[in-house]
C-alpha cells in the first residue's frame, strides 16, 4: 500500500479542524465558566484565540477551494510505500515505551535499551556493538550531564543515580 | 551611547566562561554544520536547555556561536562529500567540490571558512551600526504598532519561504494558538489548560522546537538505506594561507557581503537565498578565465561570505524590533526571553550592557572560526565518518536529556514526542514547521499588543490606521499577500504552459 501526501494533508486538515473544535469548545466551556469568554479586552480572553481559529478555518476553506479549482496536478505526487514506514513507526513506538519506562525503572536501566533498538533498528548487527554501544553512550551521556552540568537525571522507583 | 553599550558589555563578556562557551559553540556549530541532517537550527535547538541554564552572555554567546559554526560548517561536507551539510551550503558545492576534485580540497576549505568570518565580521559591523538605529526609530512605537509589526513578521516569514502560503499561514496561526495556553496575562485565568498544572504555563518551547525539528528528522533519517555505511573521506588540513587567497578577492567578499547582511535584515529571507544571490552575481561580474562552476575560488568566497553576512543581518530586527528573521533566530528570541530579556528599543535602552554583550559574542565568534575553524578541519572530517546508525540515537539522547533538564519534567518530554509526531506529518504533508516556532514567539507580542491597543482607542480597531506607521505596515501587508498570491499564479501558469509543450 502507497501512501501519498494527500493522506498526510488529509491528516492536517483534520487535526486543524480538531483544533478549531478544541477552542470553540472550551471556549464555550471552561473560559465561560472562568467569565472570560465576553467583555471588554482586558477581560475577554476568548476573543483572541476565537479570532485565531476563524482564520484557521478561513484558511482551510480558502485551501480546499483553490485545490478544487486547480485539481490538475501538474506535479507527481510523493508517494511511500508504508514497508518503508515500519522502521520510523517501530522508533516512535520504543521511544514512548522508554518514556513510560523513565519514569519507573530510571535512566541507567531503559536507556541502553532504547540506544540497543535504535542500533538494531539501523541495520547493526553486531552483538558486541550493540551492546557496549548502548551502555557506553548511555553512561558517557549521563557523566557529562550529571557530573558538568548538574543535572539530575531520574532515577526510578529503585533510585539508580551513580554517584560520579 | 554605541560605546558605553560595548564598554558596559565587555565586563559581562570578558569572564572565563562566555569565552570559553563562544569557542566551543563555534565548535559544535561546525560540527553540526558539516553533518547532513543536522544544521545550525538543529545545533541551537539540542544546547538550548544547556544554555539557558547560564548566564546570560555566556549563554547567548554560545548559541550566537553555534549559529555563526553552523553557518559555515555545512560547507565542510558540500565541499568533501557534495552533500551540502545545510541549505546554507547548496551553492558552495558549484566550486567548492569540483575544487576538491582538482586536489585543492584543503584550499577550499580553508578558503570557505575565511570568507564566512570576514563576512561574518562585516555583518557584526552592520548590525551594531544599523541595530541601536533601528530600536530608536521604534522606541516611539505604541501597541498598535507592535501589533501590527508582529502580524508583519509573522507574514514575511511565510511569503518569502518556498512553501506554499496558505500552508504557511496555517502553521503560523498554530504556533500563535500554542502561544496562547497557560495563564492569561491580563485576566491571570487559564485557557486550555484542561485543569492540569503542567499546562498551567503552556507548553515549553524548547520541548516543542525540540520535538518539532530535532524528533521528527531523526524518525525520518532513520527511514534510509546507508545507516550503517562509513564515508571514506581522507583527512583534509586547511592552513592560514586560504586568508590569503580570499582576500584576493576583496571585491568578491564585500559586495556579498553587503548582500548577506541586507537578506538577512529581510525576516524570511535567509542565508539560502543571500548565498544563492551572491553567487548569481559573482558568476555575471566575473572574468571568462575564472570558470566559475569548475572550481573558482570566487565562487567559495561569494557563498560562504555572503550566508555568515547573513547572521548578523538577521539579527537586527531580533534584537531592535523582537521579530525573528527566521527559525534560528526566533529560537534565539526564545532564549533571549527565558532568560529574562525582551528584545526591543526598551532592551537597548535599558540594558544596553546585553545589547552590547550580544555585539561582542557575535564578533569574537566569528574571529574564533577563522582559528579555531582552520586549526580543527580534520576534526570535522572524522565526524563526517560518523554512521548514521550510532548518530541518530546520539542525537535522540542529547534531546532527552536536554528537554529534561528544563523541569526535571516527563511531561515535557511527552510533549516533545507529542510535537515530533505533529513535525513528521507535517513534513510529510508539505507544511512548513518555521512559522509555527516564529507564531509561537510573536503570538504573546501580538495579542498583548492587540489588546492594549483596544483598551486605549476610543474608535475600536480604527487606531490601527489612525496611526501612520501602523496603517504604512496594514497597506505593507496586503501587498506582500497581493505579491504572494500574484507570484504563485504566474509559476502555476508557466508550470501548466511547461507541460503541455513537453514531449510525451
Amino acid at each position: 500500500m502507497k501512501l501519498t501526501r494527500n493522506h498526510a494533508e488529509w491528516i492536517v486538515i483534520l487535526f486543524f479542524v480538531g483544533l478549531i473544535a478544541v477552542v470553540f469548545q472550551q471556549i464555550y466551556t471552561s473560559m465561560t465558566e472562568q467569565g472570560i469568554a465576553s467583555g471588554s479586552p482586558y477581560n475577554n480572553a476568548a476573543a483572541y484565540p476565537r479570532a485565531v481559529a476563524i482564520l484557521i478555518g478561513a484558511l482551510l476553506l480558502c485551501m480546499m477551494v483553490v485545490s478544487k479549482i486547480t485539481s490538475k496536478s501538474i506535479a507527481a505526487v510523493p508517494s511511500e510505500n508504508t514497508s518503508n514506514l515500519k522502521r520510523p513507526a517501530i522508533l516512535l513506538f520504543a521511544f514512548a515505551a522508554y518514556l513510560v519506562g523513565l519514569g519507573t525503572l530510571g535512566y541507567h536501566l531503559t536507556t541502553p535499551l532504547l540506544v540497543m533498538v535504535i542500533l538494531f533498528l539501523s541495520g547493526v548487527r553486531n552483538k558486541w556493538e550493540i551492546a557496549l554501544f548502548g551502555f557506553g553512550l548511555s553512561l558517557f551521556m549521563a557523566f557529562m550531564f550529571e557530573v558538568f552540568l548538574k543535572i539530575v537525571l531520574p532515577g526510578g522507583i529503585f533510585t539508580l543515580n551513580i554517584r560520579w | 551611547m554605541l560605546i558605553d553599550s560595548l564598554a558596559a558589555g565587555m565586563e559581562l563578556f570578558a569572564t572565563p566562561l562566555a569565552i570559553g562557551l563562544t569557542l566551543f559553540g563555534v565548535l559544535f556549530g561546525l560540527l553540526v554544520g558539516a553533518l547532513p541532517g543536522l544544521g545550525p537550527l538543529m545545533g541551537i535547538i539540542l544546547l538550548l536547555p544547556f544554555a539557558i541554564g547560564q548566564p546570560p552572555i555566556a549563554a547567548m554567546g554560545f548559541l550566537i556561536a553555534i549559529f555563526v559554526g553552523g553557518s559555515c560548517g555545512g560547507s565542510i561536507s558540500a565541499i568533501l562529500l557534495r552533500i551540502p551539510g545545510t541549505p546554507l551550503a547548496a551553492a558552495t558545492l558549484f566550486d567548492g567540490y569540483p575544487m576538491a576534485q582538482k586536489g585543492r580540497a584543503a584550499d577550499a576549505v580553508g578558503i570557505a571558512i575565511s570568507a564566512s568570518a570576514l563576512g561574518g565580521l562585516f555583518g557584526g559591523v552592520v548590525l551594531i551600526l544599523f541595530a541601536p538605529l533601528l530600536a530608536d526609530f521604534a522606541s516611539g512605537f505604541a501597541p498598535p504598532e507592535f501589533t501590527v509589526l508582529a502580524i508583519t513578521g509573522l507574514i514575511a516569514i511565510v511569503v518569502v519561504s518556498n512553501e506554499s502560503l496558505v500552508k504557511g499561514l496555517l502553521s503560523g496561526c498554530f504556533g500563535l494558538l500554542l502561544a496562547t495556553i497557560g495563564t492569561d496575562e491580563f485576566s491571570t485565568n487559564y485557557r486550555f489548560t484542561f485543569d492540569s498544572y503542567h499546562m498551567l504555563n503552556g507548553f515549553h518551547i524548547v520541548a516543542v522546537v525540540v520535538g518539532l525539528f530535532a524528533i521528527s528528522e531523526m524518525v525520518i533519517q532513520i527511514k534510509g538505506k546507508d545507516l550503517t555505511d562509513k564515508p571514506n573521506i581522507p583527512i583534509v588540513r586547511a592552513s592560514f594561507s586560504s586568508l590569503i587567497l580570499t582576500l584576493r578577492h576583496w571585491i568578491n567578499l564585500l559586495r556579498s557581503s553587503v548582500i548577506g547582511a541586507f537578506f538577512g535584515s529581510l525576516p524570511g529571507a535567509g542565508g539560502v537565498i543571500s548565498s544563492f544571490t551572491s553567487y548569481a552575481v559573482a558568476k555575471a561580474a566575473s572574468k571568462p578565465e575564472e570558470k566559475y562552476g569548475e572550481g573558482a575560488e570566487g565562487g567559495v568566497v561569494a557563498t560562504e561570505s555572503a550566508n555568515n553576512a547573513t547572521v548578523g543581518g538577521t539579527l537586527i530586527p531580533s534584537l531592535a524590533l523582537g521579530i525573528p528573521g527566521d527559525a534560528s533566530s526566533a529560537v534565539l528570541l526564545g532564549a533571549l526571553l527565558i532568560l529574562g530579556f525582551y528584545p526591543g528599543p526598551e532592551l537597548f535602552e535599558h540594558q544596553p550592557e546585553i545589547v552590547g554583550g550580544i555585539f561582542l559574542v557575535y564578533l569574537t565568534s566569528n574571529v574564533f572560526l577563522l582559528i579555531a575553524g582552520i586549526l580543527t578541519t580534520p576534526l570535522f572530517v572524522y565526524v563526517l565518518r560518523i554512521r548514521k546508525s550510532h548518530l541518530i540515537p546520539i542525537v535522540l539522547l542529547m534531546c532527552v536529556i536536554g528537554t529534561y533538564a528544563l523541569q526535571a519534567s516527563v511531561f515535557d518530554l511527552w510533549v516533545m514526542l507529542g510535537f515530533g509526531l505533529i513535525g513528521i506529518v507535517f513534513r510529510a504533508a508539505e507544511y512548513p514547521l518555521s512559522p509555527i516556532v516564529i507564531g509561537m514567539i510573536l503570538g504573546p507580542l501580538l495579542e498583548n499588543n492587540l489588546r492594549r491597543s483596544l483598551l486605549i482607542s476610543r474608535e475600536g480597531y480604527w487606531i490601527f490606521l489612525d496611526r501612520p506607521v501602523a496603517a504604512t505596515l496594514i497597506v505593507f501587508n496586503v501587498l506582500l499577500i497581493s505579491g504572494a498570491i500574484w507570484f504563485a499564479y504566474r509559476q502555476r501558469q508557466k508550470a501548466i504552459a511547461a507541460a503541455a509543450t513537453a514531449p510525451e
